[in-house]
């Protein structure tokens, strides 16, 4: 085929959409809808994951160390425990410092401290945070085979909440989106199908004169990849302008910013790419599959 | 040139269209074929559009032999004839101009002769006016005419014509035969299916009768060139 015949069959393709714009513009609710649900079903998973990361990097293990240990065996510890993969960092907390802390927490009863004096009941301790709370058993299971050690205090309860709350949400999510595409595809099917119906008798025209189906094929194609592309384009500003005010109102509770951390929530700036390019190709590849799929029985002709 | 030989059409559900059928027209006839309906007439048509296969025997259209033709060929045998439907036909979304244009697009034919050709058959079908208008506002006769300027734009060796003056007034059926007329004597073989008796008795020629799936008159009679109305 030649250069000119193409571009009037792509010519055709989007003159179509305007001759055939109440049938175009239902195609184009459709898909911008589908895109928007899936889009922000997933945007709401990858943000609620996120989150909980953000809440899961706070995990902490306090390592309590023998009173009789030297200062030596101490940064050999640190060595040690630093060598554990799943360790991210490891901080020396001095009994010293814990003192402080616990006079501060208990500012109340000054009185019991007095009594003290500069006798210090406390021992050193070394912080810790892993990097995967799914191995946390493991990796305290390791740090018990080191010297030196009295005691390991480590949040379990905290951490089987979240791996549980992470779990329910995955699958949550992941029935509520695979249901979306689900319904969407079926859409999508069906409204093109009602389009290209009522250009039958036109594809049965063009049959006639002896066009192939190759040509009377790509305009349809060229519609549906259009329709598709805009859809993808208008989901796209949709849903960078409603999202970026979500997280303004989000950002601005500050109680739950100090809960789930300022950076687990994902400005648009760090998913536009991605989201982008999902929905205007998902758009494109369902526009156009959809319309030249729903025409492909009413060539036999 | 359409030959059929020994050409039997059984439909799925055992209705016995056409019966052992032999016919040939030859290049440059003009061929009426008349019968009730639900002789036969349309499968016929068919057969020739290669748009159902015969149950048994030949069918032979414009040099190709029908049963050898591959799916793909098809579009390719289509281009050798032209179509004149009793319902037009048109595309609907396209002007006068586009829908004639648009055969000479399915064979990638060059924009200028495109141009010169499609305007060349708006003046031979008397539609200069009409081109950039579309279907839904032309009268029945001047789509008829729209449909035969798009049959005759890509100069095929055959055209059919599928009661073409059903949908029109009387008056004007006599002039889109007049038409066909003229072509025919350019060279053209023209096959009117019809049932209007009077306007076969008026022009006369080679008129085939069909009954039951059978031909039962294949016959050259004089025409009378007088109205009955």
């Amino acid at each position: 085929m030649k250069v000119s015949g193409l571009k009037y069959l792509a010519g055709q393709g989007v003159e179509n959409i305007w001759k055939n714009r109440m049938m175009a513009f239902a195609s184009f609710c459709v898909l911008l809808v589908s895109l928007l649900l899936v889009g922000v079903a997933t945007l709401f998973y990858i943000n609620i994951s996120s989150m909980v990361g953000g809440i899961e990097d706070k995990n902490e293990i306090i390592v309590y160390l023998n009173e009789d240990t030297t200062e030596e065996q101490i940064s050999v510890l640190k060595g040690q425990l630093s060598q554990i993969d799943n360790v991210a960092d490891v901080n020396f907390y001095s009994k010293e410092e814990s003192f402080e802390d616990l006079k501060a927490s208990m500012n109340d009863y000054q009185m019991l401290f007095d009594s003290l004096g500069d006798d210090n009941p406390l021992v050193d301790a070394y912080r810790l945070r892993v990097k995967d709370i799914d191995r946390i058993e493991d990796t305290i299971v390791q740090i018990e085979t080191l010297d030196h050690i009295y005691s390991i205090r480590a949040p379990m309860d905290f951490v089987n909440l979240l791996m549980e709350l992470r779990r329910i949400i995955t699958v949550v999510c992941s029935v509520i989106i695979v249901a979306l595409i689900i319904i969407s595809v079926v859409i999508i099917a069906n409204t093109t199908k009602a389009s290209v119906f009522a250009r039958r008798s036109e594809i049965q025209i063009m049959k006639y004169v002896g066009a192939t189906n190759a040509f009377i094929r790509i305009p349809f194609f060229v519609e549906g990849m259009v329709t598709g592309f805009l859809a993808g384009c208008v989901a796209f500003v949709i849903t960078w302008v409603s999202y970026d005010s979500l997280v303004n109102l989000v950002t601005q509770q500050t109680d739950i910013v100090s809960v789930i951390g300022r950076n687990s929530i994902m400005s648009f700036g760090q998913v536009a790419g991605i989201v982008a390019v999902a929905y205007i190709g998902i758009g494109v590849l369902f526009g156009a599959l959809g319309s030249v799929l729903s025409m492909r029985k009413h060539l036999n002709v | 040139m359409v030959e059929m030989r020994d050409v039997s059409v059984v439909y799925s559900g055992g209705v016995d269209a056409l019966h052992n059928v032999n016919l040939k027209i030859n290049d440059g006839d003009f061929a009426f074929v008349v019968g009730p309906s639900g002789a036969g007439k349309s499968t016929m048509i068919k057969l020739i559009l290669k748009e159902i296969n015969p149950s048994s025997g030949t069918v032979f259209v414009n040099g190709y032999h029908l049963g050898k033709l591959k799916r793909r060929q098809v579009p390719a045998l289509r281009r050798t004839i032209g179509f004149v439907f009793q319902d037009f036909r048109l595309i609907p979304s396209m002007t006068v101009y586009e829908n004639i244009a648009f055969v000479l697009r399915v064979i990638d034919a060059p924009t200028q002769y495109i141009k010169k050709r499609v305007a060349y058959v708006i003046d031979l079908v008397g539609l200069q006016d009409k081109a950039k208008n579309y279907p839904n506002e032309l009268s029945g006769g001047e789509m008829q005419r729209v449909a035969i300027a798009r049959a005759l734009v890509n100069d095929p060796q055959l055209i059919i014509a599928d009661e073409p003056t059903g949908n029109i007034d009387p008056e004007l059926s006599y002039e889109i035969v007049d038409l066909l007329r003229e072509i025919n004597e350019c060279g053209t073989t023209i096959l009117m299916v019809t049932h209007e008796h009077s306007l076969v008795r008026y022009f006369g020629g080679r008129i085939i009768t069909i009954q039951q799936g059978r031909i039962v008159f294949d016959e050259v009679v004089g025409g009378n060139l007088i109205h009955e109305s």
